[in-house]
């Protein structure tokens, strides 16, 4: 599923229904990338995705949460992914 | 005919009578199986350590029953479990909320664990599609309260412990009664607006929750509100708001009825939560614990991914987000949800979670109904050329069953190849004030350009009538519109339209024997 990310990459990984836009489980993208910039160039890429996914999903690097509410701020420190990160695109999953 | 009738009819009544006569038997089994294990002839009253149950005549003394020693040895002689551990579990009582593909596999480990009083809350019955997932249920249980329908088949298991049943489902008004009552609660729903709810409850009332869910072959496991320290103390756990604080929109969701679910893998969520149920109720304090290093929950998600590798995940969460509605230090006047903001109704749980509703975007002439499409597809006469009828359900859907020279291309895909199509921009040859007939004429050069290698749309003459149908109704029209807005109408000489109410209507109007999924 998730590779090693080719050099100057990371990988993204997708989950529960952002793959219904991906069409697959993971991907590489190049690095570094400002986290900010992570949903633009999604949404470039799949038209949609933002407003249906990535608004209400949680984000992770390297299994850790990250707060885009907090992270993103506009005096906090941006966050980069850098090459050889693993990003975690994680909607909620209501049913069961 | 009318004998055809009878026969049917008197094969009804006896189906119903069989199926009375087992779920009385089943009760009278459950019954006679609680009554053998406890001396005490009170069935809701469970037992207390001090209490003289289990007690002989010999005079015993343990703290727990003879019969308890044999049912939960198994468990008494790990460690992480003990003596200890098996009379926190005897003295604790669990809320289990939905009693559907999480909360059986749940219940059916806490009860046999040992847990001394065990709450199940769900306003549904038992259906046949729920089967393969629900483990409690039995086939000669449907139409039952599916919370009878679990307690029955819980008391085969544990006889010895109180049972609770809430026949309904949980709503503001009533959910903070429901939940003081419990020391541990676990979120079993299937839907946003009951987790907020759920998450809101126990903050308030400073009960730990114990959070699954499955779709697909996927799914989430979270405790949260651990330790449930009060509001605004950042110790505390972080609550489901913590981590998503903005709902799905309600047009991306998908039920398990429409998105399908994988017994096993709603099966491994429910059981997972009895696990860190387990785990909640007997954990040591800081200072008995035996490594002597404090047992401090670390808040975290874990994700299970059937098809993927590795399947497991677990992703380490923050603690309480400092603006959260519910478990922040915020003020009442701030907009946080109180006791009485809950109880009293002021709380719109549906309203902030979004509601869908049918689609209704069609004109009555883009419409037909699924018998008068069958009329016409019998006389030929669906229009002036040989029509094409697009079936947009998913592509699994499509093969499970169709109706015959129907064409798949999933909604999905419309939406997708849609997208994909430049917007018409203003170029020399287009004047800027393009209407929308250029608009489209321009788009009917895209497709047909795209066409000669587009895979995706079936080649039929460019004005064959076209008809969309769906599973419910609703997307069909949204491809009518998709299409529409691709050119594909040549400017009005082609009809595009759906079936109303789609393959259920099918099913209701033309087709009795058309299978269900």
């Amino acid at each position: 599923m998730s590779s090693r990310p080719p050099p100057g990459h990371f990988t993204l990984l997708y989950f529960a229904s952002a793959t219904a836009f991906s069409k697959k489980a993971s991907e590489h993208f190049e690095s570094p990338l400002p986290l900010t910039k992570l949903f633009e160039l999604l949404e470039s890429k799949y038209p949609g995705i933002k407003e249906n996914v990535l608004h209400s999903c949680a984000v992770t690097i390297n299994l850790d949460y990250v707060d885009l509410d907090l992270d993103q701020g506009a005096d906090a420190e941006p966050v980069m992914i850098k090459e050889g990160d693993e990003v975690a695109i994680i909607p909620p999953v209501s049913s069961g | 005919m009318a004998s055809a009738d009878t026969t049917q009819e008197s094969i009804d009544s006896l189906q119903a009578r069989v199926k009375g006569l087992e779920r009385e038997l089943s009760e009278l089994k459950s019954d006679l199986a609680a009554a053998n294990a406890r001396p005490s002839p009170s069935l809701e009253t469970p037992t207390h350590p001090d209490s003289t149950d289990g007690l002989t005549p010999d005079g015993w003394t343990w703290p727990l029953a003879a019969d308890e020693y044999k049912r939960y040895g198994r468990q008494m002689i790990l460690p992480q479990i003990g003596l200890e551990g098996q009379l926190k579990l005897k003295s604790s009582s669990v809320l289990i909320v939905g009693a559907g593909g999480l909360g059986c596999p749940a219940a059916a480990y806490l009860a046999g664990a040992g847990v001394g009083k065990l709450g199940l809350v769900d306003g549904d019955t038992v259906e046949v599609s729920n089967l393969h997932r629900q483990i409690l249920h039995g086939t000669h249980k449907v139409d039952m309260r599916k919370v009878d329908s679990a307690i029955q088949s819980l008391k085969g298991l544990n006889p010895t412990i109180q049972y609770v049943a809430h026949r309904e489902h949980l709503t503001p008004l009533t959910s903070l009664d429901i939940f003081a009552q419990y020391d541990v609660i676990l979120d079993c729903t299937d839907h946003p607006t009951s987790r907020y709810l759920i998450s809101d409850t126990a903050v308030l009332l400073g009960k730990p929750l114990v959070s699954a869910s499955a779709l697909k072959t996927e799914g989430q496991l979270m405790v949260l509100n651990d330790p449930p320290l009060p509001r605004g103390d950042p110790s505390g756990g972080p609550c489901y708001r913590c981590v998503f604080p903005r709902p799905p929109p309600a047009e991306s969701l998908v039920s398990c009825g429409e998105g399908g679910i994988l017994g096993p893998v709603v099966g491994t969520m429910g059981v997972l939560q009895a696990l860190e149920t387990i785990k909640l109720i007997t954990r040591r304090a800081a200072s008995s614990s035996a490594s002597g290093s404090p047992e401090k929950p670390t808040p975290s998600l874990l994700l299970f991914s059937a098809y993927g590798s590795p399947p497991f995940r677990s992703i380490r969460l923050r603690s309480r987000r400092a603006n959260c509605l519910a478990c922040s230090a915020l003020s009442p006047e701030s907009g946080c949800i109180t006791k009485e903001s809950l109880s009293s109704g002021s709380l719109d749980y549906v309203q902030f979670c979004g509601v869908t509703k049918p689609v209704n975007i069609l004109a009555a002439d883009e419409r037909v109904t699924a018998t008068e499409y069958n009329n016409a597809r019998k006389t030929g006469n669906t229009g002036k050329e040989q029509g094409v009828l697009i079936d947009v359900r998913e592509k699994v859907l499509y093969d499970i069953c169709h109706i015959d020279n129907s064409i798949n291309i999933p909604y999905s895909t419309i939406v997708a190849e849609s997208r994909r199509m430049p917007s018409p921009s203003p170029s020399p040859s287009t004047p800027t004030s393009s209407s929308v007939e250029a608009q489209n004429t321009q788009n009917t050069q895209n497709l047909q350009e795209a066409g000669n290698d587009a895979t995706w749309f079936p080649n039929v003459p460019s004005n064959a009538p076209i008809h969309v149908i769906c599973r419910l109704g609703n997307d069909s029209q949204l491809a009518v519109r998709r299409f529409q807005e691709m050119g594909l109408a040549q400017g009005g000489n082609r009809y595009i339209g759906d079936i109303k109410g789609g393959l259920k209507a099918w099913k209701d109007e033309v087709d009795k024997s058309w299978p269900e999924v």
